[in-house]
């Protein structure tokens, strides 16, 4: 969110413009008229393409989501409003066509964990991503989203379909999800030790973290709020252990999980 | 636009009549306006701010002397409602900003309002004192006890006027019943109950308990991961006491019966338009999503407000509006910016005029719309310092959209996307209306003659 009386320049069409068609660049570069103080917006975006709208709007979305980080807290309303953005933007990016991640998959960095607690099987675990960068080195490891009870799966994907997110979607959803991750990160049996949790309901609680499991850890995007309740007698000391562990680590372990 | 009093007069012109609040541009923070509401006979006029403080307004007696100018609203009583609080367990604070102010019918002498922030309603008294006791026995008139000894006669005490002291008192305070924001809370018509919705959960109090309310909506899917839709509003019908609406991020509304079950997952009606798929975009969504909803005083239908337009619903019929009006349709081609710049997210209100017959809304740049059901005119005016000259007749504005300007006209790419009017009221009998800027109150009154 801009601060008061930061005048706005047509930023999002400005970059775009240098970026993808030079040819155009400075058609839009005039700076609106208007007093110190106020902002305005761009004269128009009928420019841009389809492609470059998306790609515009997914970094933004992505930068938005990551003023968590800065500790602004963004409300409910607007990161569900925002996620769904980007899994429409996700949508967007299959339906062109190109072999992508599933919707899970794309947040797979944030969701590292909902495929241990899911009990349907992912049948297509495609690790690939939209028109990126074809020329991007870098095959950095999505974590990869298959449980321990589904090794075959990795194998199914051949390693030259797997096409990695550019680095910066990876870290900023990494990103994003520690920091989402540091809401619901804290030392929660110190909290409950002495609190009378009787009252409240045990309904939410996740399978897995029922169970017992070792990776309990939800690391949505918004912070179960109603999780800080949760009595801590119903789950094990290990898997409340796990909690405070980060997603680095996790995806290392599951790493090592699912090769062996 | 018609006037309260009945019948189809699309001439009413509005004058300016007073303005509320600090003059210079530097906007304090705690003084944003953050709620505006009309008691039910119009006299009073409350007003919530970030700092969590309610003013309230009275409207003076029509003088003689003017009979054409309707009184004026002054400072009747302010108080600090809520205070900033800290969540020790999420290391958060919570806002003491006032989300929603909404007034009690009055019962007795004493007025009652219901104001909130994002977790704890509060009930709040506001009662008038103009008499005290004089001639105490036992008590000197500065509250010094008296000597017995010098006690030799017996009088009875009367009460003498003093000067007005409007007190306000809060008579409860229901707290801890939300996890998550509180957008909404409205009191029913049976006087008894009332609700309040935050993004997930709608919960019914009785207004003399507060350790216990009834969770009567619950919108949280069992894994949080698989949640795409929050509350955004809630409303209970003005006339039955069993039904209320709420409204979604996604762009719907759901009508519930709270005669059907205890818990109202299941709605009676669900409210829905099918989008338009010329209009299809990465912000389709976001512009549904609905950031207000209210009832016609009728009961017999209800407005909603999404990013671009107004729709009135008829209870009826669950395909579709009967009506839609757009507010600022020149906007659908700047969403991205819009985006960029967090003004799509701005939650704008939306109100009915006493009769049902013209409902307004506000926009950007200070301006405010209003639409006319039966005439079919809309108009756009402004809110700005520099028409305030008292009684001077608000001037339409005009936003042109095309390549050629007018004289007069403000182009799109001059507006000021910082001057948000985002809360209107509509005085329920009168033509007289309060619109809020950032921090200042803009009291409009329907020119008469």
């Amino acid at each position: 969110m801009l601060g008061r009386g930061v005048k706005r320049k047509w930023s999002c069409l400005a970059d775009l413009e240098a970026e993808a068609l030079p040819a155009e660049k400075g058609k839009n570069g005039e700076e609106g008229p208007g007093d110190e103080g106020s902002f305005h917006v761009a004269p128009s975006e009928s420019d841009m393409s389809h492609l470059q709208q998306r790609q515009l709007v997914l970094g933004l979305c992505l930068e938005k989501l990551q003023h968590y980080q800065a500790g602004v807290e963004l409300s409910l309303r607007r990161s569900v409003l925002l996620i769904n953005t980007l899994r429409q933007i996700q949508e967007d990016m299959q339906s062109d066509g190109v072999e992508t991640c599933t919707s899970e998959t794309l947040l797979n960095n944030v969701h590292a964990d909902s495929c241990l607690l899911r009990d349907d099987v992912r049948e297509d675990m495609p690790v690939t991503c939209p028109g990126c960068s074809e020329g991007d080195g870098d095959n950095l490891p999505l974590s990869p989203p298959l449980s321990p009870e589904f090794p075959s799966q990795e194998a199914n994907s051949s390693p030259d379909q797997q096409r990695s997110l550019p680095p910066a979607t990876i870290n900023s959803f990494s990103d994003a999800v520690n920091a989402m991750g540091y809401l619901s990160d804290l030392a929660l049996d110190d909290i409950f030790e002495d609190i009378d949790t009787s009252m409240y309901e045990t309904s939410d609680l996740p399978s897995a973290w029922a169970a017992g499991s070792l990776w309990p850890v939800s690391v949505s995007l918004w912070a179960d709020e109603d999780v800080k309740m949760r009595p801590s007698s119903h789950a094990s000391a290990g898997s409340l252990q796990s909690c405070l562990m980060d997603l680095n680590e996790l995806d290392h372990i599951m790493e090592i999980l699912v090769k062996s | 636009m018609a006037g309260a009093g009945g019948g189809g007069n699309s001439d009413v012109q509005w004058c300016f009549s007073q303005v509320k609040g600090a003059i210079d541009d530097d906007v304090a923070e705690a003084d944003i306006i953050s709620t505006v509401e009309f008691n039910h006979s119009g006299e009073l006029l409350a007003t919530g701010d970030k700092g969590g403080r309610v003013v309230i307004f009275q409207q003076e007696p029509e003088s003689k002397s003017q009979p054409q100018c309707r009184g004026e609203y002054n400072v009747y009583s302010t108080f600090q409602s809520h205070e900033p609080e800290f969540d020790y367990l999420k290391s958060l604070e919570i806002e003491e900003k006032i989300n929603k102010i909404r007034w009690l019918p009055q019962k007795n002498a004493a007025q009652f309002l219901l104001s909130t922030n994002d977790k704890t309603i509060k009930l709040w008294k506001i009662s008038e004192r103009d008499k005290r006791p004089e001639g105490y026995n036992l008590k000197e008139e500065d509250g010094r006890y008296r000597d017995f000894n010098t006690v030799t006669t017996l009088r009875v005490p009367v009460f003498r006027p003093m000067d007005l002291m409007v007190e306000a008192s809060p008579r409860r305070v229901f707290a801890n019943a939300h996890t998550y924001h509180i957008n909404s809370i409205s009191v029913n018509s049976d006087c008894e109950t009332y609700l309040s919705a935050d993004d997930l959960r709608i919960n019914l109090w009785n207004l003399e308990i507060t350790d216990r309310s009834f969770n009567i909506v619950d919108i949280k899917p069992a894994n949080m991961e698989e949640l795409t839709e929050v509350i955004t509003a809630a409303e209970f019908h003005p006339n039955q006491c069993n039904t209320f609406v709420y409204s979604s991020s996604k762009g719907t509304i759901r009508l519930c019966d709270m005669r059907a079950s205890a818990l109202c997952d299941k709605h009676a009606k669900m409210f829905e338009e099918p989008e338009d798929p010329n209009n299809r975009s990465f912000f389709s969504e976001i512009i549904s999503s609905i950031s207000d909803v209210k009832f016609s005083h009728s009961g017999r239908y209800m407005m909603t407000r999404d990013y671009l337009s107004v729709k009135i619903w008829d209870l009826n019929m669950e395909s579709r509006p009967v009506e839609t009006y757009q507010v600022h349709e020149y906007l659908r081609s700047k969403l991205c910016s819009l985006y960029e710049n967090d003004c799509i997210f701005d939650k704008f209100e939306c109100c009915w005029n006493g009769n049902d017959s013209v409902v307004m809304t506000g926009s950007y740049n200070n301006f405010f719309r209003m639409f006319d059901r039966g005439y079919r005119q809309d108009v756009t005016l402004e809110a700005s310092r520099e028409n305030s000259k008292p009684r001077s007749v608000l001037k339409p504005r005009k936003v042109s959209t095309g390549g050629k300007r007018k004289k007069d006209e403000i182009s799109v790419d001059s507006l000021d996307f910082n001057k948000k009017i985002l809360h209107t009221a509509w005085h329920p009998l009168d033509n007289i209306i309060a619109v809020a800027t950032t921090n200042n109150l803009y009291i409009f009154q329907e020119k008469l003659n």
